[in-house]
């Protein structure tokens, strides 16, 4: 089958590549991309592990093929943190053991910063929904809810601070 | 009085480093090593990793769970554009033998099936390609022609199968692969003098880890050397070489074998050696490099680490008085289509199969049966997550029986503090314990009695709410002799009685403490203990200390994360390590401040004078010197440039088994204990299970970091409530595995997952390991288990439920409550 | 566990999209949420895909007086969070926290979900007891079905193979009207094991009208009639409602798999219908 051109933006930087129509965005994104930080634990859309942000929603990747997201804004986990430095998300991850083998923890930090970027504040109860659609084998869960409450106070923390600049 | 266990002699002590308060860098929560680069997205799995030249491997699986392959015709496949070569067993057979196996004797298996397939998903031919999609469009165009064979599912008629239905029929004339029985002390004098015999008939059905990323390999096959680079997501990197040469055909020299980054074992990852076998097999066929990841579906059903599948009928005898006195069984485990690992999975279960009470004698028949299943590998408690559940189940039972309360009786017969070390029937020793402190913390915890009272309550408007207590066993840092001591005498197989874990550290001349792992991490923490545990003892600042990994080339003596055993025995090789630098450095350290060795102590990253506050030099001082300066320094070897050092630490306390296996010795003896509390109400209209409340209470010995440990026990609990409420391998008559997907193979969300739930820890040390440290890999999942099922069947105690198999999921309970309606 | 290759086409224009139907092997892409799992399974391989995402003016969740109407592209996150979907229609919003997750919720569409037809999919049994009329378009123009014909079995409708499913219009409820629903699912967000939605109309202390549908028990979403036409005209009392559900048990004809029996199911039927119209009594204030 014929190739498709393709441009989007990935993590902030523009991309262009010519996919054949059955890429999956998964594989795009971690073997076209050289992006490896989206992992593959299904691809039957059911583990959450390759969620990435298209244009802002938290998707499937191995349930979209690449050459949909022509003209998309695509988040992955390696753009979150900036000159080697961890997104607060990250940090609290890290801060809160919201990781033990780390496989479902691409699509884990996605949820998160889809939930958070809709509510600051989440309840525990919030949190638990948000992260349902992501399967993890390690934790028992609880560490990664206590990392994204945290997280969201650093949020809250830290856009009250630029707030405070701005003003 | 003469004992069984009188030949069985406690060896000393060889503790180097005793528990003790004050540390500083043992028992902080510090947060792991191991996290910035896997949140950042550069953890390095094997999916990551991408050799030069590089094919893609997709595999022809059998739709059938028992048949004979009449041809193979790839001619189509062979034709597709992008594609390398396309490769049958018989292929394979050309260039490797077939698998290792730990049985003896051993069921044949080969890496990619011939001749005939034993079960759903077995592959039988491999295309290699230019991507993984073009290999999967040439394997769907693969015609495999196929006489469907009788499928053994149900474990007692496979036991019964003749012609057709025998699996193995040039190995063995049934599908009784091993038939043993074993009395650990006067078991029938025992029953004789009972007052009571408890009979219960327990099932415990087949699920698996299912650890999120699947097992996968990169091979080369080096046509001038003669040898493989392998990378592999194996747990066991460094032993696996010895394990598959033979298979192979190389010696295990002619190996490289690069570890990456695990995304999650359980044990499911402990060899991986069929797929190595297999991958390698394809590259040398090819001549290029192969990648071979597993998809999920190949996952479930080919990946050989499906759990524990058993039917106990099991005896506990008792006096009136409450006093366990003996227990015995005979147990029929489903092992599916082969025997890799004999029944290791039993031989593990003997170190704590009575469970935390004074039982006096153990007697087990153990019966392994083949079906048409995949075949059964190692699954977080390798078989002590059931006898677990076993031993907990009857004394449910016993209470039951002798209307007492189930926790007291529980208490009756328990180990008492004073008792350790105590040796259990089958000569394992619990090194320490205490038990009725931990059942007083969990208690405390949970506010059993006011917990009792409201459940009481809440029965009275009719609700079905119940509590159930399990108190449990967890043995860590196991010895290998688990894996033969069941075997037949006249063929007892592989007879290892090693499980060293090593480490190499250096002192660079920048002052780095570099420190080399042999084994991989698997999403347990080895860079952060490990940290941890040389930062106590050289007094650097954990910022100092840089993790590598070896390979099976420059690496030594690393068996890896498995048998929960791997923090304790890393500890004991950083000690070895430590003392060895501690001598090095204390050398250069004097005579660049003209001291005597023995005059210098280590503090805070330097090498000090005993007493004396200003003389000291830094280690950074001392790298920098012994590296560079070394005419600063004497004459000799002692002397010679740098400070580096290996170092091996053997299992701690392990003794032989007893030749006529009257005991099996101590193999597992570094022992935990848990007690699992929580209440849960049963809606008995549609079987669902809720629980209401959770709480844990470990003892793991000497805790090196709080929260890496906690984070095991959650995730072992979650693993234990899927196994209970929502875990099954299901399949049909004809042997189709019916839900190998994670759709319908139901874990468990955080939806699923208790609310509020409580974890506290008891530290009663080990005296046998450095720190005291025990394992904690395991406990979550050999305790959930117990206590769910207890409280269940006390939520359900107006219908008269009794639970005799897991999972108990909505329809099963529901059908439970149906019959009990019926019957009313 | 990759795709078979197939054609693309990504039709800009509503009538461009209709004309690509053509070709019976071709199928449409929306959310992509049941379709390219089966393709990945290999279970589905389609030889054109025509890629509907990039029509306009589709993804609507509208207030169009009597009836709110959906277009083909709306989300089920869009849906579940719209305005118009909480106030007239709780629920959906109620069944919309059994289904599925956020990310596949966020990709999903609510008109590719009943085109799927799963048996054990909510929506369908939502949309019968909503009465929603679906408009199915094609090259050669557009006719209207309403739910209750559209279904038609397992992975089975109406829609042609040159049809589209573009809107989906509901009527408001009529004043009076209140709704149950419940679900057993292994997990939440699980395919449901019995899915059971009620809506009761009540006037002077009578059910005026009733309707009762299931999901997961039968080959398709099913309303129940036997049980409607018991329900209507009686007043709301917990033994008719027990013995509605009973009989409604055992006129339900579930399969029997290795996992899940038929009795099971009925169980569910008899233990939830009950539960369900005793919340739509009470909702329906």
């Amino acid at each position: 089958m014929d190739k498709v051109a393709i441009n989007l933006t990935v993590n902030g930087r523009n991309r262009q590549a010519l996919v054949p129509p059955r890429m999956l965005l998964s594989d795009f994104i971690r073997h076209e991309l050289e992006l490896p930080g989206t992992h593959v634990g299904c691809e039957h859309g059911v583990c959450g592990s390759c969620n990435v942000l298209v244009d802002g929603k938290a998707v499937r990747s191995c349930l979209m093929f690449a050459v949909q997201t022509d003209g998309a804004r695509i988040g992955t986990i390696e753009g979150m943190g900036a000159d080697g430095s961890l997104h607060p998300i990250q940090e609290a991850f890290w801060e809160e053991h919201g990781l033990q083998c780390g496989f479902c923890t691409p699509g884990m930090l996605v949820a998160a910063t889809e939930l958070l970027a809709e509510k600051p504040d989440p309840s525990e109860e919030e949190i638990r929904e948000a992260i349902s659609g992501n399967l993890c084998r390690c934790t028992g869960y609880e560490f990664i809810i206590k990392a994204i409450r945290s997280a969201a106070q650093k949020l809250r923390e830290g856009n009250g601070a630029a707030q405070t600049e701005s003003a | 009085m003469a004992s069984h266990l009188d030949s069985n002699v406690i060896p000393p002590s060889r503790q180097r480093e005793t528990p003790r308060a004050g540390l500083t860098w043992i028992g902080q929560s510090m947060k792991r090593v191991e996290d910035p680069r896997i949140l950042s997205g550069k953890g390095g799995y094997i999916d990551d990793v991408k050799v030069p030249g590089m094919a893609h491997a997709a595999m022809v699986s059998s739709p059938h769970a028992h048949a004979r392959i009449v041809s193979i015709d790839t001619s189509k496949a062979e034709e597709l554009p992008g594609v390398i070569g396309v490769y049958t067993g018989e292929d394979v057979a050309t260039v490797v033998d077939p698998c290792p196996s730990f049985a003896s004797p051993p069921v044949t298996q080969h890496a990619m099936a011939i001749d005939k397939v034993r079960h759903v998903g077995e592959v039988v031919a491999a295309v290699v390609a230019e991507d993984r999609y073009i290999a999967e469009d040439a394997a769907a165009l693969i015609e495999v022609e196929w006489d469907v064979l009788p499928a053994m599912v149900d474990i007692e008629a496979s036991l019964e199968a003749m012609g057709d239905g025998v699996l193995h029929p040039d190995d063995r004339e049934s599908n009784k692969a091993l038939d043993e029985s074993f009395e650990f002390g006067p078991v029938s004098e025992d029953f004789d003098a009972a007052d009571r015999i408890i009979k219960r008939r327990l099932r415990w059905n087949r699920s698996s880890a299912q650890a999120i990323e699947t097992c996968g390999v990169i091979s080369q096959w080096d046509a001038f050397k003669g040898g493989y680079t392998i990378h592999a997501n194996t747990n066991f990197y460094n032993f696996i070489p010895f394990v598959i040469g033979g298979s192979l055909r190389v010696s295990p020299g002619e190996m490289r074998i690069i570890p990456v980054l695990t995304g999650g074992s359980f044990g499911s990852k402990v060899f991986i050696h069929k797929i190595i076998i297999m991958t390698s097999a394809l590259s040398r066929l090819s001549g290029v490099p192969v990648k071979y990841i597993e998809d999920r579906l190949e996952h479930f059903t080919n990946s050989d680490s499906h759990g524990s599948d058993r039917l106990y009928d099991a005896e506990l005898a008792i006096n009136d008085d409450g006093t366990f006195k003996s227990l015995r069984f005979t147990v029929l485990d489903d092992y599916g289509a082969y025997l890799q690992f004999g029944v290791g999975t039993h031989g593990n279960a003997m170190a704590q199969v009575t469970g935390p009470y004074q039982i006096g004698s153990f007697g087990m028949r153990v019966i392994a049966v083949l079906t048409n299943k995949t075949q059964q590998g190692p699954y977080r408690g390798f078989g002590s997550e059931v006898t677990n559940w076993v031993m907990e189940r009857m004394a449910d039972a016993a209470a039951e029986e002798l209307g007492r309360d189930p926790l007291e009786l529980r208490e009756q017969n328990m180990i008492q503090p004073d008792q350790f070390p105590y040796m259990i029937p089958t000569g394992n020793i619990y090194d320490s314990g205490n038990f009725q402190k931990v059942l007083g913390e969990a208690k405390s915890l949970f506010d059993l009695d006011a917990w009792r009272k409201k459940a009481a309550d809440m029965r009275a408007e009719g609700r079905c709410v119940g509590i159930g207590v399990a108190t449990c066993m967890e043995r860590s840092v196991y010895g290998p002799t688990e894996w033969w001591s069941l075997n037949n005498k006249e063929t007892p197989g592989f007879t290892l009685t090693s499980t060293p874990e090593g480490i190499s550290a250096r002192i660079d001349p920048s002052g780095k403490l570099f420190v080399t792992l042999h084994s991989p991490m698997v999403g347990n923490s080895p860079e952060t203990v490990v940290t941890q545990i040389l930062a106590e003892r050289l007094t650097v600042a954990p910022e100092d200390v840089v993790i590598n990994y070896s390979d099976s080339q420059s690496g030594f003596n690393g068996v890896g994360p498995q048998g929960s055993r791997f923090t304790a025995m890393v500890a004991g090789a950083c000690v070895s390590a430590a003392i060895k630098l501690e001598e090095r450095l204390k050398r250069f350290g004097a005579h660049m401040l003209q001291r005597r060795p023995e005059d210098m102590e280590l503090r805070d990253g330097k090498v000090a004078v005993k007493g004396l506050k200003d003389q000291e030099t830094s280690f950074a001082d001392i790298a920098l010197n012994s590296s560079f300066f070394r005419l600063s320094f004497p004459d000799g070897e002692e002397f010679d440039s740098g400070l580096e050092t290996t170092a091996v630490y053997d299992h701690p306390l392990s003794t032989d088994p007893h030749e006529d296996r009257e005991h099996l010795g101590i193999f597992y003896p570094i022992v935990g204990h848990i007690c699992h509390i929580v209440a849960v109400e049963v809606d008995p209209g549609t079987g669902k299970v809720e629980m209401l409340d959770y709480a844990a209470v470990h003892d793991n010995g000497t805790i090196v970091n709080p929260r890496t440990l906690a984070g095991q026990v959650w995730g072992g609990t979650a693993n234990g409530i899927g196994t209970t409420l929502s875990e099954q391998f299901n399949y049909d008559e004809s042997g189709q595995f019916v839900n190998p997907n994670f759709a319908e193979f139901a874990m468990p969300t955080a939806n699923e997952m208790p609310r509020n739930f409580k974890l506290g820890h008891v530290e009663t040390p080990s005296p046998y390991t450095e720190y005291g440290i025990k394992g904690g890999g395991e406990g979550g999942r050999l305790g959930a288990p117990s206590a769910l099922t207890s409280a269940v069947e006390d939520a359900l105690q107006n219908y008269g439920v009794k639970i005799s198999a897991l999972p108990i999921t909505p329809p099963v309970l529901r059908g439970l409550i149906r019959e009990a309606e019926q019957a009313a | 566990m990759k795709p078979a290759a197939f054609e693309y086409e990504c039709p800009q224009q509503l009538d461009a999209a209709l004309a690509l139907l053509n070709d019976a092997n071709s199928r449409i892409l929306a959310g992509g949420q049941s379709l390219v799992p089966m393709m990945n399974f290999r279970l589905a391989t389609p030889s054109r895909l025509v890629d509907i995402n990039k029509l306009p003016d589709l993804d609507y969740v509208r207030d169009a007086g009597d009836a709110v109407e959906i277009g083909a592209l709306a989300r089920h996150a869009q849906v579940y969070a719209s305005n118009e979907v909480a106030q007239h229609f709780p629920i959906m919003k109620a069944a919309y926290e059994w289904i599925a997750h956020s990310a596949v919720r966020n990709r999903g569409t609510l008109c590719g979900n009943l085109c799927h037809a799963d048996p054990a999919s909510e929506m369908p049994a939502i949309m019968q007891v909503l009465e929603a009329q679906l408009t199915l378009s094609s090259a050669s123009g557009a006719r209207v079905v309403v739910a209750t014909d559209f279904f038609k079995g397992s992975y089975e409708t109406a829609i042609a193979a040159d049809e589209m499913l573009t809107m989906l219009s509901i009527s408001k409820p009529a004043p009076g009207t209140g709704w149950g629903f419940e679900e057993v699912a292994m997990r939440k967000g699980d395919y449901a094991w019995c899915t059971v939605a009620a809506t009761l109309q009540l006037s002077s202390g009578k059910i005026a009208s009733a309707r009762v549908a299931v999901s997961g028990v039968d080959a398709c979403a099913t309303r129940l009639s036997d049980a409607e036409s018991s329900l209507d005209g009686q007043a709301p009392d917990t033994e008719l409602f027990a013995n509605v559900a009973a009989s409604a048990a055992l006129a339900v004809d579930p399969a029997d798999n290795v996992a899940v029996s038929a009795d099971y199911r009925r169980d569910l039927v008899r233990t939830l219908m009950p539960r369900v119209l005793q919340a739509a009594v009470e909702s329906a204030g």
